[in-house]
């Protein structure tokens, strides 16, 4: 998006004038990381949970240029995306196939689309070849775990300290619902993850859409010291506070933007959300850049 | 713009901020928000809702020019058709907002039938929230589902000289409610809070289904950040003249008085 595209776009949707006109000067880019040249502490925007398309639907495509457009229209730069399986749990074909279309996905939107490495870690080495064939081969950036088996089961340790190695996220689909979930009876949720990194303090942990995962309240209160896990802003539901409230408990650097392909929820909530501009920029790219910046591998 | 989907007051399950109307009005004030339709959030789990169309009285008695208060009216309790009077004699209440699942009745039973006939005697618009809160995130002690939309379709039928709002739902463009060989009355507007305007985009599907005269602005504040509704008409893909019926040209035609 040109510098005079992005100004519009993003005065447009109510973003502030100053920070537009900071983020004009980066313009998006091949890696989520700061160029030299771009000011400093003015971070793309990173949405880190997002989702292109599977094949298995004919408008996949136009799908996936849907996304890329609704990005440019919100003024979004980068897209962490994965791809899941139809039904789970996943079997070592599905999810290899899923990460061969994010891998296209990647070339095909080069500098938006960055690739989440999606598994089910019950497959056991397959799915250890997998992440250590997109992150160090492929260049993805996460690994993206579902709910095939609750974060703290000791399957998922292997994945977990690969993610370690190699130095990127693990971002974890996550609710908690005040009642019992039948479709999903593996659902981690922000204890699980809390609990995860206790035992892997070195880990970096993403605790999935805080606006799509059921009481939003009870998962912030429950994160609050796990101090190595982020919250994931995401999801259809925009309660007012929830942005502030997960700032107030876990601090700035802990929360990351993200749609979940909830486009308006996700980029109106930061709108919305009532805190000092600094902290919005780190919120909308700054603390994800940073993560993106610890990968080990190319 | 009209903002046709607003409450005051607390609301059971969670604390609001912006709740009382001094609160809400600097919030619209700050979002370039003309005026709103607001109802009691408390009356959705008092038993006896008039309790809430008081406190929204009171709290509106200054705001006026701002607030268009509707009254929450429970037709499965005692003394409904006091209250509806009160409601509209007394405070000036424009309408109803209905809550049938919280307050244990159908859209088809024939109490309801008897408030809204009742209400459309009165010129009164009757406002139906297809639901109050997001069911994931729901309270240990309730399990309320949402407000079936075949319902509302055989009401909206049933009555087709009643206006009807139908605010905080989503899925009509497979609905019935959202196709326009579905041969129902034109009597309903549906608000845009939790529809989408981006990729699947059921506004853009409404207005080429519907016609854009037939959707309204709405937020859902103060449960909600007013800014997601105020953005997605912004990125909506609509004339200019389409997106300012939804922003205000539709609701003043239904609650008049200043257009702001």
């Amino acid at each position: 998006m040109k510098r005079r595209e992005f100004l519009t776009a993003a005065a447009g949707i109510g973003l502030s004038a100053a920070w537009a006109g900071a983020r004009a000067g980066a313009a998006p880019k091949d890696g989520p990381e700061q160029k030299p040249g771009q000011p400093p502490g003015k971070p793309l925007v990173i949405d880190c949970h997002a989702h292109l398309h599977h094949h298995g639907s004919s408008a996949w495509e136009e799908d996936d240029r849907k996304l890329i457009e609704a990005a440019d229209k919100l003024g979004i730069d980068q897209l962490c995306c994965s791809i899941l399986t139809p039904r789970r749990p996943a079997t070592v074909e599905g999810f290899r196939e899923c990460n061969r279309w994010i891998a296209d996905g990647m070339r095909r939107f080069s500098g938006r689309v960055l690739g989440y490495c999606y598994v089910n870690p019950g497959a056991g080495q397959p799915a250890l070849d997998e992440i250590r064939r997109c992150v160090a081969e492929q260049g993805f950036m996460g690994v993206k775990l579902y709910n095939e088996h609750t974060c703290t089961e000791p399957v998922l340790f292997p994945v977990v300290e690969l993610a370690i190695e190699l130095g990127v996220p693990i971002l974890q689909h996550a609710g908690h619902m005040n009642f019992f979930l039948e479709s999903q009876p593996h659902l981690s949720d922000g204890g699980h993850l809390a609990e995860l990194a206790r035992r892997y303090p070195e880990a970096m942990l993403i605790c999935g859409h805080v606006g799509g995962g059921g009481d939003w309240q009870w998962t912030i209160k429950v994160l609050r010291n796990a101090p190595t896990v982020y919250l994931d802003t995401s999801g259809s539901v925009v309660d007012d506070g929830i942005v502030e409230m997960a700032v107030r408990v876990l601090g700035t650097d802990r929360v990351l933007f993200a749609c979940d392909n909830s486009m308006t929820a996700g980029m109106g909530k930061m709108i919305g959300a009532d805190l000092p501009e600094a902290d919005k920029q780190k919120i909308l790219g700054g603390n994800m850049a940073g993560i993106l910046s610890k990968r080990r591998s190319r | 713009m009209i903002d046709v989907n607003a409450y005051l007051g607390h609301f059971a399950f969670r604390q609001l901020r912006h709740n009382t109307a001094d609160g809400l009005v600097a919030l619209m004030d700050k979002k370039g928000i003309a005026r709103a339709v607001v109802s009691s959030a408390a009356a959705i789990t008092y038993r006896d809702a008039q309790s809430g169309n008081e406190e929204v009285h009171r709290e509106t008695q200054d705001h006026r020019d701002r607030l268009i208060p509707l009254a929450v009216i429970n037709p499965a309790y005692a003394g409904w058709k006091d209250d509806l009077k009160i409601c509209a004699d007394d405070f000036g209440m424009r309408g109803l907002r209905l809550y049938p699942p919280w307050h244990n009745y159908r859209l088809s039973d024939t109490c309801c039938f008897d408030l809204v006939a009742a209400a459309t005697e009165r010129g009164m618009v009757v406002s139906i929230p297809i639901r109050v809160e997001d069911s994931r995130q729901r309270h240990w002690l309730v399990d309320v589902p949402d407000v079936p939309l075949a319902d509302i379709t055989a009401l909206v039928k049933a009555f087709p000289r009643t206006q009807f709002i139908l605010v905080n739902g989503a899925g009509f463009a497979g609905s019935p409610l959202g196709r326009k060989d579905s041969d129902l009355p034109s009597n309903y507007v549906i608000e845009i809070s939790r529809l989408t305007a981006l990729l699947g985009n059921e506004i853009g599907q409404l207005i080429a289904s519907l016609g854009a005269d037939r959707l309204v602005f709405g937020t859902g504040m103060p449960f909600n950040y007013p800014d997601p509704a105020i953005l997605k008409i912004k990125v909506l893909d609509a004339s200019e003249d389409d997106k300012e019926k939804i922003r205000r040209g539709n609701a003043a035609k239904l609650f008049g008085g200043p257009a702001g």
